[in-house]
């Protein structure tokens, strides 16, 4: 390799090529995609924003009940207000309002403000995400569940943030997680124990690839 | 019309403020515009140019509204470095606390590690700080305000080292000028990321000869350090000196013109991020305007009810002659103003305190405030004192005098009506022991903070007749310090001239003393106060009898009442 051509095998690398498959394929899920939060936290936005720059169109809601999820696109035509987040961003040509989602991705990440914000307990919020997950089980919707907040959106075992884990990764379909959320391995034993494909980033832009190949 | 018809529209004019305020109450703060940004309704700061204050000092405020954060305050000492060192960077979550019992946030942060270490400074100045660094031993001074930006800027993810506590830290460190505090935290947060945390931010940032107002925004989260390119966007403009300037939770700095370079700094991406994110398009014809780029916010003080009337009633206050008027939307109030009359140190405290009364938004208007006036009950008007300061901060820096003597830090704990600034010289070695503990979950009495909760509590009762007894208070704890000051300078001066060191130790022992009496006479103040109004009667402890019909509520509540007896029952009029 020439020393020109280092640096950008190193930024390669940095962003994301490096990820790697651990064992398992990247499963197709394809359009239409809802995106949501798992605990509130602003990485629901990053994951907007990676979407947004793979030129994926999505639904997002913070807090989508079974009946919003399964209203389809458009989530039966709920309208933002206060405490309560809706953006309709699908492809409406391709995917008209009503137009079963398949796929939901839920960006893990607890924050009480978060929470607060939408009138939520950790309780309340763990009850909604149970529902939803099974909703989307027995409807065949997959499941994508992405950790980018790194070593900080992580505590000790029963903290919110790993509550929040719980209640999504192991019934998730494919896991994204960066790095520096994954230093203590809880995703890969989460993933091997319930043969679930797993994919560490380095940085939220490594999200941004995957997401067109599952997507897409 | 007659005393019954009279009666019933009464009734029905009071049905339909608890209406209102039903309504009111449930939306989110600052909802119109900025429904992602609920921060926005937090901490106000106020700046005072040189030429604008009495004395000749810039001053910089901080109240630090949150209601759930953490109120500790811990002095750093100076220190020296040996070459090849490195400075551990930690994640510092404004919001994030630990019971007592686990230790002080401020070695529990130490934990989360952010993973970077920079290359240290030979030399870090002492400085005092809270939930951000606030005054060091050059005299540099910082107030701070959550701004917000646009949504796509946040960056959330942990490729964004650097937060703005770690920002306000390292200013502190490392800078002997406003200047130099503001090309610390912006090269810093360039090179490493900014934002995890934090998004749009404003710092007042002063010294003794200037005061600067410096926003700062994270770049998005697809930002890597490997891009080469900023990873932060940020931009200051200079307060001239004869003008006040204030930020509401609003980004204050519009149009810009980094050729004046005595007024404006910014990083080399200000304009350039804007077009790359498409908020801002060059062939508009218009030209570049900072905030409207990157944390536009619509909306005035009257099309919000109240909501955003910070901008408005602080312009108001201090430039009356020049009748600001409610309607005139936020973001064309002007970036400054010179105010009618210089203001001192205490005018500077006494608008921290400011609660709109008498103005449109006044929170104790009509029965909004209950038979005491209390403009805790109906909080649909956000006012600068919205009662849920952690603390607040009043900075001075002076020219004229060693940097040790200059720079003082005025704080107080709690709602600023019913506590007390304490004045901390930036020479100051040692904070109470009070300062350094406690937290909203479980009550001591070994925590500074409490003490001005004891009291607030047993004012809210009868806010009318028991903030009486807390402005008599203020009259000997508080202003009685603030006309001291020129005598405890000068003693400060003389024996700084002798030897620095004795200064600091006559600074330090002045000022822990002082608020040792000022914490104990809170206590001493809520326990007096339970006493005189219990059971809502007037107890006179020295002559040992008790009043049963004072305080009593006055006539036009007995009024509202009955009014809403008859709305509520009808039938039974």
């Amino acid at each position: 390799m020439s020393k020109n051509m280092a640096p950008i095998f190193l930024l390669l690398a940095a962003v994301g090529l490096s990820t790697a498959l651990l064992g398992l394929q990247a499963p197709k899920a394809g359009l239409p995609v809802l995106t949501t939060s798992a605990g509130q936290s602003a990485d629901v936005t990053t994951l907007n924003i990676v979407l947004d720059e793979a030129g994926i169109g999505y639904d997002y809601c913070d807090v989508p009940t079974v009946e919003m999820a399964a209203a389809g696109v458009g989530l039966g035509g709920r309208e933002p207000g206060p405490g309560f987040h809706v953006e309709v961003n699908s492809d409406l040509d391709r995917f008209p309002p009503g137009t079963p989602y398949k796929a939901v991705v839920f960006a893990i990440g607890a924050s009480l403000k978060g929470m607060g914000a939408s009138g939520l307990t950790l309780e309340a919020e763990e009850a909604r995400l149970r529902k939803l997950i099974e909703f989307c089980k027995q409807n065949k919707i997959f499941v994508m569940a992405v950790h980018i907040g790194g070593e900080s959106k992580r505590g000790p075992a029963g903290s919110d943030n790993e509550r929040m884990i719980d209640a999504v990764a192991p019934f998730a379909d494919l896991i994204v997680v960066t790095k520096d959320s994954n230093k203590d391995g809880r995703f890969t034993k989460i993933a091997q124990s319930k043969n679930i494909p797993l994919t560490e980033i380095d940085y939220a832009l490594g999200l941004v690839d995957i997401a067109k190949q599952v997507l897409r | 019309m007659n005393l019954r018809r009279l009666i019933t529209w009464s009734a029905l004019l009071v049905l339909a403020v608890f209406m209102a305020g039903a309504l009111t109450a449930g939306r989110s703060p600052g909802s119109e515009g900025s429904q992602d940004w609920p921060d926005r309704e937090s901490c106000t700061s106020i700046l005072v140019g040189k030429d604008a204050s009495v004395d000749g000092s810039t001053m910089t405020t901080h109240t630090c509204d949150c209601g759930v954060c953490d109120w500790t305050w811990r002095h750093v000492p100076a220190a020296d470095h040996k070459p090849g060192s490195t400075r551990k960077i930690y994640r510092i979550s404004q919001y994030k606390t630990w019971p007592p019992s686990e230790g002080l946030k401020w070695d529990l942060v130490k934990k989360d590690f952010s993973g970077l270490e920079i290359p240290e400074v030979p030399h870090t100045y002492a400085y005092h700080h809270g939930m951000f660094g606030y005054m060091n031993d050059r005299q540099v001074a910082i107030g701070e305000s959550t701004v917000g930006c646009q949504r796509r800027m946040i960056n959330s993810t942990p490729a964004a080292k650097l937060d703005i506590t770690t920002l306000t830290m390292l200013a502190m460190e490392r800078a002997a000028t406003a200047r130099e505090a503001i090309q610390v935290m912006g090269s810093l947060a360039e090179k490493y990321g900014y934002g995890f945390h934090d998004d749009g931010e404003m710092l007042a940032v002063a010294d003794p000869r200037e005061v600067w107002l410096f926003e700062i925004m994270p770049v998005g989260p697809l930002w890597t350090p490997e891009s080469g390119k900023p990873g932060a966007v940020w931009c200051a403009q200079r307060v001239p000196d004869d003008h006040v300037s204030v930020c509401p939770n609003e980004s204050r700095i519009g149009e810009i013109d980094l050729e004046n370079k005595d007024f404006f700094m910014a990083s080399s991406n200000v304009i350039s991020l804007a077009v790359d994110m498409g908020f801002y398009d060059p062939k508009s014809g218009k030209p570049f305007n900072w905030k409207r780029a990157y944390s536009p916010q619509e909306g005035s003080a009257a099309s919000t009810e109240g909501r955003i009337q910070r901008m408005w009633r602080f312009f108001d206050l201090v430039a009356p002659s020049q009748k600001f008027k409610p309607e005139l939307a936020n973001m064309d109030f002007p970036f400054s103003v010179k105010p009618d009359k210089k203001l001192s140190v205490q005018d500077v405290m006494d608008m921290t305190r400011d609660r709109s009364y008498g103005t449109p938004f006044d929170p104790v208007k009509g029965i909004r405030g209950g038979p005491f006036k209390n403009p805790n009950y109906y909080r649909q008007t956000r006012v600068i004192d919205d009662g849920r300061a952690e603390y607040t901060t009043v900075t001075q820096s002076r020219a004229g005098l060693p940097d040790m003597i200059g720079g003082i830090v005025w704080i107080s704990f709690g709602s600023q009506d019913t506590a007390c600034y304490m004045p901390f010289y930036a020479g100051v070695t040692a904070l109470p022991k009070s300062f350094s503990v406690g937290d909203h979950w479980i009550f001591t009495r070994d925590s500074a903070r409490w003490a001005f909760d004891y009291t607030d509590f047993h004012v809210q009762v009868v806010y009318s007749e028991a903030i009486k007894d807390v402005q008599a208070a203020l009259v000997k704890y508080e202003a009685g310090i603030v006309a001291r000051i020129p005598e405890i300078d000068k003693r400060a001066v003389e024996l700084y001239k002798k030897k620095p060191a004795e200064a600091a130790r006559f600074l330090t022992g002045f000022c822990v003393n002082n608020a040792d009496t000022v914490v104990d006479a809170w206590w001493k103040l809520g326990d007096d106060l339970l006493v005189k109004y219990n059971r809502l009667y007037l107890y006179n402890t020295e002559k040992r009898n008790y009043d049963r019909r004072n305080p009593a509520p006055p006539e036009w509540w007995r009024k509202a009442v009955r009014a809403f007896d008859i709305l509520m029952e009808p039938d039974k009029k």
